[in-house]
């Protein structure tokens, strides 16, 4: 039986020679593998060793030159590092790491891989099918709005030309040639196929800071949510930064078999109560951790334990989904609204069996998704969606706990999901005003009018929106702050991005906390 | 077993002192009413005021009972409540090793005395509720929480009655945020009492 479906990527130079000799020799080599020929290991990244398993591949091999024999030197160490962190990734997912491997070989090894293959297939069969039907369903895509009804709906006539939003916008800032009034002028003109709309649909950070100049109150970004719908329908698609990573980890969730393991490893202080109708949910903080693990170091799964112990402090104990999926906010904005609405239905169902009534989330776009966007594409909530800063701040205010001396000074980088999109941009600040800083200094631009961190949906990100990362990072030096204080996991994975860079990293580089793990390390019973 | 404690200590003394005009007189009032009319036990409330009203020192002495109470004066109380500097000093010697004293963090000083007591920064918080008056309300609700010796739905309905048309709403929100500071006050004492000071252990 030939169900099981094994990719293998194999590198031009050394394996492949081996690989040709066993082809030569009529080998019978198991009729599982699919040969994809490469020219080097180390250019297969994260989101090529994933693809596979999105499209519901039971195996993965990638097969590059011995150490040392790599012809351009570095790609069997980078092969290592991507095969390792997607591993881990796969774990979190319930996929099994073990069918993702990497192994050299020399060329004239033919028989070692041949038996390597061999012993692969077998391991495969032993671990089952994935939980990742390689059919997708046939999924009946709903019509989507037509252009005419998507102006309508977000009356974009009421434009009145006055480029407010323009002015405003940090990507038109940042020099991009991006417009959001010229965007509006040519998709009402009918103008959709042009190179620019398509480039700015899909360019827009959705930040709504034109929404909130704007004196129509045109709601763009709503607006680009849903021409990004409407594109993707016709499959015209963007660019998805990290090669469509994390937008392929979000639809390989929209399987109903896969079981997540995310909540498996959780720190021995923190207590979980299995039947709270109190749930904590997480988002992706995990994958993120992993997926970064070697970039940039950032610890997004912190913010998450700390969100716990803080409840956990206050003497609340929820319970934690086990099979939480994505809630798929970057799906959404990034035009794919099918599976979107797939996630958001699992999620739900999951919720609902367990009777949840109330719902914590410390991620701004969780908690923007699960609150907003679910009710919005006609998904029932039967809960309450309460960000951690109002547990904080309504616990905190009944005093008796104090806080230790931070010894810093601090500015304050806002979310677009919760300081704008929610309109709570008071609700961090009360409780920075709690923390003691040595000083507590914001940046120019800040609470509903502050600038984005440079992205949004892991789409569209390019050189300007770097640019937009240095500028905001030198505002946040200009403050004379050596700790920036964020409130959303993208933030901070996106501004310590830019502080990467081998030019500009040391005049860009300052530390970075989320605001809860900075109140989990500072908070006290008086 | 048979607490012997609990069968001796069925009447609670309590004595509040303030200055005059902090509303210590509706304070005892209100804790003696939902103790009597609420609670199904006996009260007495014993009220000095006079010219003390104009600002003086200022005290209730309220008794609360299961049983009849033959002697409404009150020589050392269970339970003080301090929400002024010349009131505690008044009363602090009358204390027992076992009196529950409680204070106003921000007017009262207690320096050195021997015995545990809780508190709460009432006229601040009044003031952070916009309603400087309403301390007493506040320390009300901090008493409930603290000594147990009304419950809470008797309080809150008293507190609504006894305060004046239109002023209902605020008033039971003043009374809640001292309830939850003194909920709060006695979790983090339990907390710490069990080595849990911070988040992160």
């Amino acid at each position: 039986m030939n169900s099981f479906k094994i990719i293998l990527f194999l590198c031009n130079w050394g394996p492949h020679a081996a690989f040709q000799e066993l082809q030569d020799k009529r080998a019978d080599i198991p009729a599982e593998i699919k040969m994809i020929r490469i020219p080097c290991s180390g250019r297969i990244n994260k989101s090529l060793l994933f693809k596979p398993f999105e499209m519901g591949a039971d195996g993965v091999l990638l097969i590059g030159c011995s150490p040392g024999s790599c012809r351009y030197g570095s790609g069997t160490d980078i092969a290592t590092r991507s095969t390792e962190d997607t591993r881990q990734i796969l774990e979190l997912l319930g996929l099994k790491k073990e069918r993702l491997q990497l192994n050299t070989f020399l060329p004239d090894e033919p028989d070692a891989l041949l038996q390597f293959l061999k012993n692969f297939c077998e391991e495969i069969k032993a671990i089952g099918h994935s939980p990742v039907p390689s059919e997708k369903q046939e999924h009946k895509t709903e019509e989507s709005a037509s252009l005419a009804e998507i102006i309508s709906s977000h009356d974009i006539y009421a434009c009145q030309d006055c480029g407010k939003c323009t002015s405003a916008c940090p990507l038109t800032l940042s020099g991009k040639p991006f417009s959001p009034r010229a965007l509006a002028g040519s998709i009402i003109a009918g103008d959709i196929e042009s190179p620019s709309v398509q480039e700015g649909i899909w360019s827009c950070l959705t930040c709504g800071l034109c929404y909130d100049r704007c004196p129509s109150a045109v709601n763009f970004p709503d607006f680009i949510q849903n021409m990004r719908i409407f594109f993707k329908n016709k499959d015209k698609n963007g660019h998805e930064s990290h090669g469509g990573f994390f937008q392929s980890l979000m639809r390989t969730m929209t399987s109903p078999a896969v079981n997540t393991k995310r909540w498996e490893i959780l720190p021995e202080d923190i207590r979980i109560d299995p039947d709270s109708k109190t749930l904590f949910f997480g988002g992706c903080a995990p994958y993120f951790d992993k997926y970064f693990n070697h970039n940039l170091g950032v610890s997004i799964s912190n913010t998450n334990m700390d969100s716990l112990r803080l409840l956990n402090f206050f003497d609340i104990v929820p319970s934690v989904l086990s099979n939480e999926r994505c809630c798929g906010h970057d799906l959404l904005w990034t035009g794919d609204l099918d599976n979107f609405k797939i996630l958001a239905g699992l999620n739900i169902d999951a919720m609902k069996n367990l009777g949840i009534e109330q719902v914590i989330t410390t991620c701004p776009e969780c908690y923007r998704t699960l609150s907003h966007d679910y009710p919005e594409h006609g998904i029932d909530v039967p809960f309450k969606v309460t960000h951690m800063y109002d547990i904080l701040e309504t616990e905190i205010s009944k005093g008796a706990v104090e806080f230790k001396e931070t010894g810093k000074k601090i500015t304050f980088q806002d979310s677009c999901r919760l300081s704008r999109f929610a309109g709570r941009a008071d609700l961090p600040r009360k409780l920075l005003q709690r923390l003691k800083p040595d000083i507590f200094k914001e940046m120019p631009e800040t609470g509903s009018a502050a600038i984005c961190c440079g992205n949004t949906g892991w789409t569209g990100c390019d050189s300007h929106s770097k640019a937009l990362q240095a500028k905001r990072l030198r505002q946040a030096r200009a403050t004379g702050s050596d700790l920036l204080i964020t409130s959303c996991p993208k933030c901070q994975i996106h501004l310590k991005c830019a502080m990467q860079d081998p030019f500009l990293g040391n005049e860009l580089s300052m530390d970075v906390m989320d605001l809860t793990s900075m109140i989990a390390k500072t908070i006290y019973w008086k | 077993m048979a607490d012997i404690n609990n069968t001796i200590a069925t009447t609670t003394e309590v004595v509040i002192t303030g200055f005059g005009g902090q509303g210590i007189i509706l304070a005892g009032r209100i804790i003696g009413k939902a103790a009597a009319l609420r609670d199904g036990k006996e009260s007495t409330l014993v009220q000095s005021y006079g010219p003390e009203s104009r600002g003086g020192a200022c005290s209730a002495q309220v008794v609360i009972s299961d049983k009849t109470i033959h002697y409404p004066y009150i020589r050392r109380p269970d339970v003080l409540v301090c929400m002024s500097q010349s009131g505690y000093e008044k009363y602090i010697d009358d204390i027992k090793d076992s009196t529950l004293l409680l204070i106003d963090e921000d007017l009262v000083h207690p320096g050195n005395i021997k015995i545990d007591f809780f508190a709460i920064p009432a006229t601040r918080m009044a003031e952070e509720i916009g309603r400087k008056m309403m301390a007493n309300i506040i320390m009300t609700g901090f008493f409930t929480a603290i000594s147990q010796k009304i419950s809470l739905a008797a309080a809150k309905d008293t507190v609504a009655e006894s305060v004046p048309k239109g002023t209902e709403a605020l008033n039971i929100k003043a009374f809640s945020k001292g309830y939850d500071f003194g909920l709060a006050l006695l979790k983090g004492r339990e907390k710490k009492a069990a080595g849990k000071i911070g988040a992160i252990a």
